[in-house]
């Protein structure tokens, strides 16, 4: 198997291979369904706004969405905890044996669901088999400000570390990667590791609960790994064996 | 080949004419300390592919979060909190994260403008020579008696421009108004503070430190007060102590954002708030054993539990869990003191902390830190004096009316003849940076710069525990040919000449903030201190504000609020319709975030409805008027009638339907303009005690109109395909 495919779990020296494995915890009993993290995701990472007939088909491209469930009937009625989902970054990840081009691919040194955009050709099979509908497709030339003039002036706050992507292409939560690789570039010109706390995505830096938590799940000294080592964890239909990078801490009494 | 362009004399093309590094106000204010500066000549600091982070104040509310925007060859890209500043402490909430899409909107008023007739978008460029030609005339050829300021909640620092202008010239005081103060009810919260601890002030409610809230309709996790603050705070009641998990109440006819994170909701009937609180402060008494106080005698559980729909027990089960809770808090906002008698659910709220002895302790009730530079906490308008000043333009008395940051057009109700009055007004000088509904009814347009392109300061009226003066300086060089208010007016005022133009001696609005903050050189506790007011201005840039490090919060003695009497009654409600009408502000657009693409495709966090205005009504209700999900209905009340698409909210009460605050714009740019309702068309001037508006107190009635508008949502609709965009 080529070596970015492989797992540094599956690596027969994974203390070598392994840079650090990234994940997050998410605090259901935190999030106040804000939609901070929504916004500070879509600038960040030069996400598209569809308008709202397309978004009204599900096609809408928010790397985060926030899910809210009812229980009950009035009057003896709650809301769930709101639940903010992205893409799960998993370790078995059924998205990427599907793709034919090698566009879903796993970081092997960081246990990270990588999205090649230049590779991608648009079949979709990985959003059909994300058990997490984390990914979202590409319908138009939503960044092409020939097409959009409301683009002409908007796109000056586009971030010029984040790729604008083109009709036909699969996307999805990176983790921030440009924040990741600019802190391990920092790191490494200074010749030490990277601290805990080093790296914020977008979405944890602006939480005003400060519901998400971020860093190296595989050590166990990180603030994540102690946040996500609590009776409260769990992950997102488990019973799949996808093993994600993600935590949720129960919320709720 | 030697005519060829290489690829670095290309870029260096683009970056002089694209746009310049790091380096602020081109030719506006302060140039003089500023220059802008050719590619080639960059800052030291500044290095291609790296960027330059600025300390600024987020001007999307009036709150005062800090922010350092980050910036790459002349672009602003990214918001992220300041964590310096107290109020936010590097948080931000997402109309701060979109503030950008306000900076690079499309529809911004790019050029002073002469509009030909009111209301018509065929407009004259011109020149800011002759813009402040118009407003040195303005000022110098009316008495003044015959010109009025309309301010509104931000920035402070011209707020105070104002004031001096209008001292310095006799004229009336500039009125400040803001839609998000109006659904506060911040005079009513000013009042209670006075009614029952003798000091007038915003209250401070110490969210964090308590370990039981019960919240009588505040929409504290939304946009009331300070959001991102009293986020912190909700946080820290749940989490911050690993024993115990602070419990949080909500009392509210439908569950808001704020409510569904409730551990539980109680959906008392609109108008009973006052009778609930009071009947659990004498159950609370009559739990601890206290002698029953004068405030709390008059109180008649039964009664209230059957006013309120809320049976005796979950009275009694409430007034036990407060009774018992070490450090319970009660909060009164939102609807309950949108109703006629919302000063006696402000009133009652702050006697029931009382009772419970937490005035003035953690966990309990303060008066919030007053900022620098002001000896008190200046509320804004309330509605009556709104209303008063709608008359005097009527009257005709007022020959020109200056408008800055408030679109009291959209945001008034209609029943108030705001655009009615404005007509009987001379001239209507516009400073809007978006074509909004005001700025469409005036007859100049000069355009202020963005937020992030000014210079300022804010006040901070509630949510930090230090007295907190945020600044704000340039981001970028303005992207348009817009200029700074303050500077127009102060050159408007040299201008003019006279006894004006001596008393406003500044050179441009960096030298008026800096003649307002060489006082805070001396002041004690601050956590910089300078010798002189360019070192300190220097400091107040790079910190983003300046504050105490100490708690400046007021602490007050709650003892004399037990002792008032209370004869409280159920609300009064305006018109005859079946259905109480509850109109909130949309907790992620709020009442200006229409104009952002992001923010509109951003979902509601309990409708997940995006892009327009819905109308929440109980399935079962929908049952019985005929109406699914999706139909339009017209709701009328005594003021007025709107169409909305119907929303089956399953966490309302069946007798209430609820609307949100912050679409149906008729102006306001390509994002907002044509899209949804105004639930302020529906609303009658009347008022509360305390002079706020009454924005909870209409019934309206409900009726299918036999048409169909899909609203786009983020949770699954099936068979959806089709008909969008048809009606």
């Amino acid at each position: 198997m080529p070596k970015e495919l492989q797992s540094p779990m599956d690596s027969a020296n994974p203390a070598q291979d392994v840079q650090g494995i990234w994940g997050m915890t998410i605090d259901q009993d935190l999030c106040t369904g804000c939609q901070a993290c929504v916004a500070a995701c879509s600038m960040e990472n030069n996400v598209p706004f569809v308008g709202e007939v397309d978004a009204g088909y599900g096609r809408s491209m928010q790397w985060i969405r926030i899910e809210r469930f009812w229980q009950g009937s009035y009057p003896n009625i709650k809301a769930t905890p709101y639940q903010p989902v992205m893409c799960q970054n998993c370790h078995n990840a059924p998205c990427e044996p599907v793709c034919p081009v090698f566009a879903s691919v796993h970081s092997a040194s960081e246990d990270l669901n990588l999205q090649v955009y230049n590779r991608c050709v648009g079949t979709r099979y990985c959003a059909n088999n994300c058990p997490y509908q984390a990914r979202v497709f590409n319908w138009r030339d939503y960044m092409d400000p020939r097409q959009r003039p409301e683009l002409v002036t908007l796109s000056n706050h586009w971030n010029p570390d984040v790729t604008v992507r083109r009709r036909g292409i699969m996307e999805k939560c990176t983790f921030c990667i440009q924040r990741i690789r600019h802190a391990e570039d920092t790191a490494a010109s200074e010749n030490r590791d990277i601290r805990d706390g080093e790296v914020v995505p977008a979405c944890a830096q602006a939480c005003p609960a400060s519901a998400i938590t971020f860093g190296r799940i595989n050590d166990p000294a990180t603030k994540v790994s102690q946040a996500a080592d609590t009776s409260r964890g769990s992950h997102l239909l488990e019973e799949l064996g996808t093993i994600p990078h993600v935590t949720y801490l129960a919320g709720g009494a | 080949m030697d005519k060829k362009i290489s690829r670095r004399d290309f870029l260096k093309v683009a970056g002089v004419g694209a746009a310049t590094t790091a380096v602020l106000t081109g030719c506006g204010p302060a140039s003089r300390l500023v220059t802008r500066e050719p590619y080639t000549k960059m800052p030291e600091y500044t290095y291609n592919g790296l960027s330059t982070y600025y300390a600024t104040t987020c001007r999307e509310c009036s709150a005062g979060c800090g922010l350092i925007v980050r910036t790459m060859q002349g672009r602003a890209l990214k918001t992220e909190g300041n964590q310096n500043n107290p109020v936010n402490l590097g948080k931000t909430c997402a109309r701060g994260q979109t503030t950008l899409e306000g900076l690079y909107n499309p529809d911004r008023v790019t050029d002073p403008i002469r509009r030909d007739s009111r209301g018509s978008t065929i407009v004259k460029k011109m020149d800011w020579d002759s813009a402040i030609q118009v407003v040195a005339d303005a000022l110098s050829k009316n008495r003044p008696d015959e010109i009025a300021f309309l301010m509104g909640l931000a920035p402070d620092h011209l707020f105070d421009l104002v004031t001096d202008l209008t001292k310095a010239a006799g004229a009336a005081a500039p009125v400040r108004f803001g839609a998000l103060g109006m659904f506060e009810a911040r005079a009513t919260l000013v009042q209670a503070a006075n009614d029952m601890f003798g000091q007038a002030g915003l209250p401070f409610f110490d969210i964090g430190n308590a370990d039981l809230v019960f919240s009588f309709g505040a929409n504290f996790l939304e946009t009331w007060l300070s959001p991102v603050a009293q986020t912190r705070e909700y946080s820290q009641l749940r989490r911050s102590n690993p024993n115990r998990r602070g419990y949080f109440v909500q009392f509210e006819s439908r569950m808001s954002q704020t409510g569904a994170k409730a551990d539980e909701w109680i959906p008392a009937k609109p108008g009973s708030e006052a009778l609930v609180v009071l009947a659990i402060g004498r159950l609370v008494a009559e739990a601890n054993n206290i002698t029953l106080p004068t405030a709390f005698s008059n109180a008649d559980v039964n009664a209230a539990a059957a006013a309120a729909d809320v049976s005796v027990d979950t009275l009694k089960h409430l007034a036990s869990l407060f009774a018992s809770a070490g450090h319970p808090l009660a909060i009164p906002g939102g609807a309950a003191l949108g109703g006629s008698n919302g000063l006696q659910v402000a009133d009652a709220v702050l006697a029931l902390n009382a009772l419970v002895g937490n005035v003035g302790k953690a966990g309990g009730v303060f008066l919030s830190p007053v900022a620098p530079l002001t000896d008190a906490y200046h509320r804004p308008a309330n509605l009556k004096e709104m209303s008063d000043f709608v008359d005097l333009l009527k009257s005709g008395k007022i020959k020109v009316l200056f408008v800055h940051g408030v679109n009291p057009v959209f945001e008034l109700p209609k029943s108030l003849g705001l655009e009615d009055a404005m007509s009987k007004v001379l001239q209507i000088i516009s400073f809007s940076s978006f074509p909004d509904e005001t700025a469409l009814q005036s007859d100049y347009v000069f355009p202020d710069h963005h937020g992030l392109e000014s210079w300022g300061y804010q006040k901070v009226a509630t949510g930090s525990s230090s007295s907190v003066l945020s600044g704000a300086q340039p981001v970028i060089v303005p992207f348009f040919n817009t200029k700074a208010t303050a500077d127009v007016l102060l050159a408007a005022v040299q201008k003019a000449g006279g006894a004006l133009a001596s008393a406003l001696k500044f050179k441009d609005e960096l030298e008026y903030i800096q003649s307002k903050l060489s006082s805070l050189i001396s002041e004690p506790d601050g956590f910089f201190s300078a010798p002189e007011i360019n070192t300190f201005t220097a400091f107040f840039q790079q910190y983003g504000g300046w504050w105490k490090t100490t708690d400046n919060r007021v602490a007050l003695s709650g003892s004399d609020a037990l002792n008032k009497t209370f004869n409280a009654s159920a609300a009064q409600f305006n018109g005859d319709g079946d259905f109480f009408l509850l109109p909130f502000v949309a907790p992620v657009i709020a009442e200006a975030g229409a104009n952002k693409p992001h923010l509109q495709e951003t979902a509601d966090p309990t409708t997940t409805v995006m892009w327009n205005t819905w109308v929440e009504i109980n399935p079962d209700t929908a049952r019985q008027l005929g109406v699914q999900n999706d139909d339009v209905v017209s709701i009328t009340s005594s003021a007025g009638t709107v169409e909305a698409s119907v929303y089956l909210y399953p966490a309302i009460r069946p007798d209430t339907i609820a609307m949100p605050f912050g679409q149906g714009h008729t102006a306001y740019g390509q994002f907002a303009q044509g899209r949804g309702a105004n639930p302020a068309d529906l609303l009658s001037n009347s008022t509360n005690e305390a002079g706020d508006l009454a924005f909870a107190s209409m019934k309206v009635s409900v009726k299918k109109i036999g048409k169909k508008r899909q609203l786009s949502r983020l949770e699954g609709v099936l068979g959806i395909y089709g008909k969008f965009g048809q009606q």
